[in-house]
């Protein structure tokens, strides 16, 4: 079953007085429980894709169905509950709230979720923190960890509202490469472990040997 | 509103700990500026109005002025004022003081001076609260305050500081007192100094307390009279114009008319007497009115008697008659004697004499008399709409009532031009007494408020110029928790919260340095004796109080404007497109 369906998506960008077509006709399928990479080179579209996808961008033309639900015309709210609900996010520069320790950083989704009580937050982060090989770390700020543990902190937050989707931006693009191939090894573990759809961007050719199915994208369009 | 909203709120403040800082410190001396001077404000009215006028005049005064004469202060009759002050609302009444009080030329050791002779009631008791504030309001270096108790030397008497050194006098000297009674006579008295005060301000120091039973012996009062009324209330900004309003309608003065009997050549017949106004214009209408028989003359000085009752008396003009009246607080009679200079032949009353109303007030006020069974005169009655009825005399003239000081002023000043001899009596509450101080108290806390407010017009600025630049340095944390899931509404209030509770933290601390700036220019003496400015002190220190209703009331305001401020550039940022925002770079 299709996780995700995407016909004919166009995304353009106004840029002073021209306008950028960043994508330009994209069709794509992606199954349930995939691990997935898109890559490309840089500016082919590959964020502007993971953007849309992940309802953070709109479509400017075109279909995208998460989960069989058309999202390009659902209003800011219900996108964001689609966003909250549905998909989770691992950025290249991590993005974690500086003002959280790491147990706050995994729990905040589910915060903002409204319907966990403090106990099963505490529960279902912890667990997830202990996955990702962070248990020591739980009372650290993301200021006194190491780019790999903070990415490993990302992985659990994104994964914490047991997500349909997990969207990695380049999510080794800030680290060594041995870092950066644990992440991608628990990615992958976690995909196999949990079922969870995860599409990665990527332009590093080491990274692809984590991938199931591999989507390259060139100039705004998917190159078969 | 979630928990975590306002954890993150509070945590982020201490992000920018610096800025926040400096932003913090000018919203804390902003709200310590606005707490002081509003204290000190409310502090002068304090002073002014429970610490001077409240024991001055009271909060509601019946003052009375007998022949026009301003120093003049008697009440004939204590008990009907006091019970029309209890029958208008006994309730809201915490106290009924007496003010007795006189000028008079006090000579010491060698050197005289004038001093204001006050007397002190203290028969009655005294709870903690007025013990304190008598404690605090006569700080003795001499003697204790209750030696005006003492009965074993003559008059005993207190006296500040600066008139003890003036007059030359120290504890146990004797002070003679030179000064005109209630009669109007001259009269000499002996204080005996048995304490010595500081003068907590600039209107103690010509005062000399004592004992009012002593006062009112030596002023003459009789134990029926008193000076000036001043009524306490429990609650008087919520009470005393309207017990003031009452009390005046209740003191809506009645006819004055002496019932008694007229004595003539060995004949005797109940007669009514009764006073005439005696300024011109009343003298041509009375002319109109009474009908003077023959050629006699409505003049100032005049007494006119019926000319049926002339007649039966053979009383002519200018007969020395005599009318005896039973007094209204003591078992006898009195006797008054009158000249007539004529008759009257109006339909008005036959058992009527008509006195001019210096002569009348004289007699009237001298010994009231009692209107008793054992008058057999027929009642004399007039309708309020008969020409003759504005020209008669009247119990007291009830000087209308007055909002401010202005009025108040000017009802002073027509006092002066009043025609009748009637005591004029006044009601009067201490705001209207005073009215200039709660303008000036109004006027200093608008200007207050007003610099106040465009000092936080420039702090609030401030705010939402770091508001900008947080908003700025964090706009790809709003991408991060906008794309993780949360709402606009709730990036909207982490940033309101932020504004929020820097203002409330800010003017809690600015509160707290108020309380301690207050605390410690409370310690400090100044020395204002001589000064006016002396009488916003008290014993020589700055007095602040502060209202907690105007705190919490300028609390309010400033974060509602907090908020206000906050509003806009907290909506432009929880109106950033995620993908926008985590695009963002420094």
């Amino acid at each position: 079953m299709n996780i995700i369906e995407i016909k004919g998506l166009k995304k353009d960008y106004p840029l002073g007085a021209t306008v950028v077509n960043a994508l330009r006709g994209i069709d794509l399928a992606v199954e349930e429980g995939e691990l997935m990479s898109i890559v490309g080179p840089s500016g082919s579209g590959k964020t502007t894709l993971l953007n849309v996808i992940g309802c953070i961008d709109h479509a400017t033309e075109g279909s995208v169905q998460i989960g069989g639900r058309e999202i390009t015309a659902l209003n800011d709210r219900e996108i964001t509950g689609i966003r909250l609900h549905k998909i989770g996010f691992i950025f290249q520069t991590f993005n974690l709230i500086p003002v959280l320790d790491v147990r706050e950083n995994v729990e905040f989704p589910l915060l903002l979720m409204k319907k966990y009580s403090g106990a099963e937050l505490h529960k279902r982060a912890d667990k997830l923190i202990e996955e990702v090989g962070l248990k020591e770390f739980t009372k650290h700020r993301p200021a006194e960890l190491s780019g790999g543990q903070r990415q490993r902190v990302a992985i659990a937050r994104a994964l914490v509202t047991n997500p349909d989707i997990v969207l990695a931006d380049e999510p080794t693009a800030n680290l060594d490469s041995v870092t950066g191939a644990s992440i991608l090894e628990l990615m992958k573990e976690m995909n196999r472990v949990e079922k969870t759809t995860f599409i990665f961007s990527t332009h590093d050719a080491n990274v692809l040997q984590y991938a199931k199915r591999i989507v390259k994208i060139k100039d705004g369009l998917t190159v078969q | 509103m979630n928990n975590y909203l306002i954890s993150i709120s509070i945590r982020n403040l201490a992000r920018q700990k610096r800025r926040n800082f400096f932003l913090g410190l000018a919203i804390a001396i902003g709200m310590m500026i606005l707490v002081i001077s509003n204290a000190f404000t409310n502090g002068i009215s304090d002073v002014m109005f429970n610490r001077i006028m409240r024991w001055v005049t009271g909060h509601v005064t019946i003052s009375f002025n007998e022949k026009g004469n301003i120093r003049r202060e008697v009440c004939r009759d204590r008990e009907r004022m006091i019970s029309a002050i209890m029958e208008s609302d006994g309730e809201t009444v915490s106290e009924i003081d007496e003010s007795i009080g006189t000028f008079a030329k006090a000579i010491g050791n060698g050197s005289a001076d004038n001093i204001i002779l006050v007397a002190v009631d203290l028969s009655k008791s005294v709870d903690a609260k007025k013990l304190k504030e008598t404690e605090e309001s006569f700080k003795m270096v001499e003697g204790s305050f209750y030696d005006l108790k003492r009965t074993d030397i003559e008059n005993a008497a207190i006296l500040s500081e600066e008139k003890a050194r003036y007059l030359n006098v120290r504890k146990n000297d004797v002070i003679r007192l030179r000064f005109r009674n209630i009669y109007g006579q001259d009269q000499a008295a002996r204080l005996t100094v048995t304490g010595i005060m500081k003068n907590s301000n600039i209107f103690m120091q010509p005062v000399v307390f004592s004992e009012m039973s002593n006062v009112r012996h030596v002023m003459g009062f009789r134990p029926w009279e008193t000076g000036n009324i001043n009524v306490v209330l429990k609650n008087p900004k919520k009470d005393a114009v309207a017990l003031a309003d009452r009390i005046h309608e209740k003191l809506t003065p009645g006819r004055a008319i002496i019932y008694g009997t007229l004595a003539y050549a060995g004949n005797s017949t109940p007669v009514a007497v009764t006073g005439y106004r005696s300024d011109n214009e009343s003298l041509a209408k009375l002319a109109g009115i009474l009908e003077p028989s023959g050629n006699s003359e409505i003049k100032k000085d005049g007494a006119f008697i019926s000319a049926k009752l002339a007649k039966r008396m053979g009383i002519n003009s200018g007969s020395r008659v005599l009318v005896n009246y039973p007094n209204k607080f003591e078992e006898k009679s009195s006797v008054f004697p009158i000249k007539i200079t004529g008759t009257f032949n109006g339909d008005i009353n036959d058992n009527l004499i008509i006195v001019n109303e210096a002569d009348f007030y004289n007699a009237y006020y001298d010994n009231l008399p009692r209107v008793s069974p054992e008058n057999t005169a027929p009642a004399f009655s007039l309708a309020e709409t008969h020409p003759l009825s504005a020209l008669l005399a009247t119990e007291w003239i009830l000087l209308k009532r007055t909002a401010n000081t202005d009025e108040l002023k000017k009802k002073y000043q027509d006092m002066g031009k009043q025609k009748w001899k009637a005591t004029l009596v006044d009601v009067r509450t201490m705001y209207e007494s005073a009215s200039d101080i709660l303008k000036l108290e109004g006027v200093l806390n608008i200007i207050t408020f007003s610099a106040v407010l465009v000092l936080f017009f420039i702090i609030l600025i401030g705010v939402i110029n770091t508001l900008r630049m947080t908003i700025k340095e964090r706009t790809r944390e709003i991408g991060t928790i906008r794309a993780i899931g949360m709402q606009k509404s709730d990036v909207r209030a982490i940033f309101i919260l932020e504004s929020f509770f820097l203002t409330l933290i800010s003017c809690l601390a600015g509160i707290a340095l108020a309380f301690i700036t207050m605390r410690l220019l409370s310690l400090v003496h100044f020395e204002m004796q001589d000064n006016p400015m002396g009488m916003l002190l008290i014993q020589n220190h700055l007095h602040f109080m502060p209202s907690s209703g105007g705190i919490v009331f300028n609390l309010l305001l400033i974060l509602l404007m907090a908020v206000a401020t906050a509003y806009f550039p907290a909506r432009r940022a929880a109106g950033l497109s995620p993908a926008n925002a985590l695009r963002h770079y420094e």
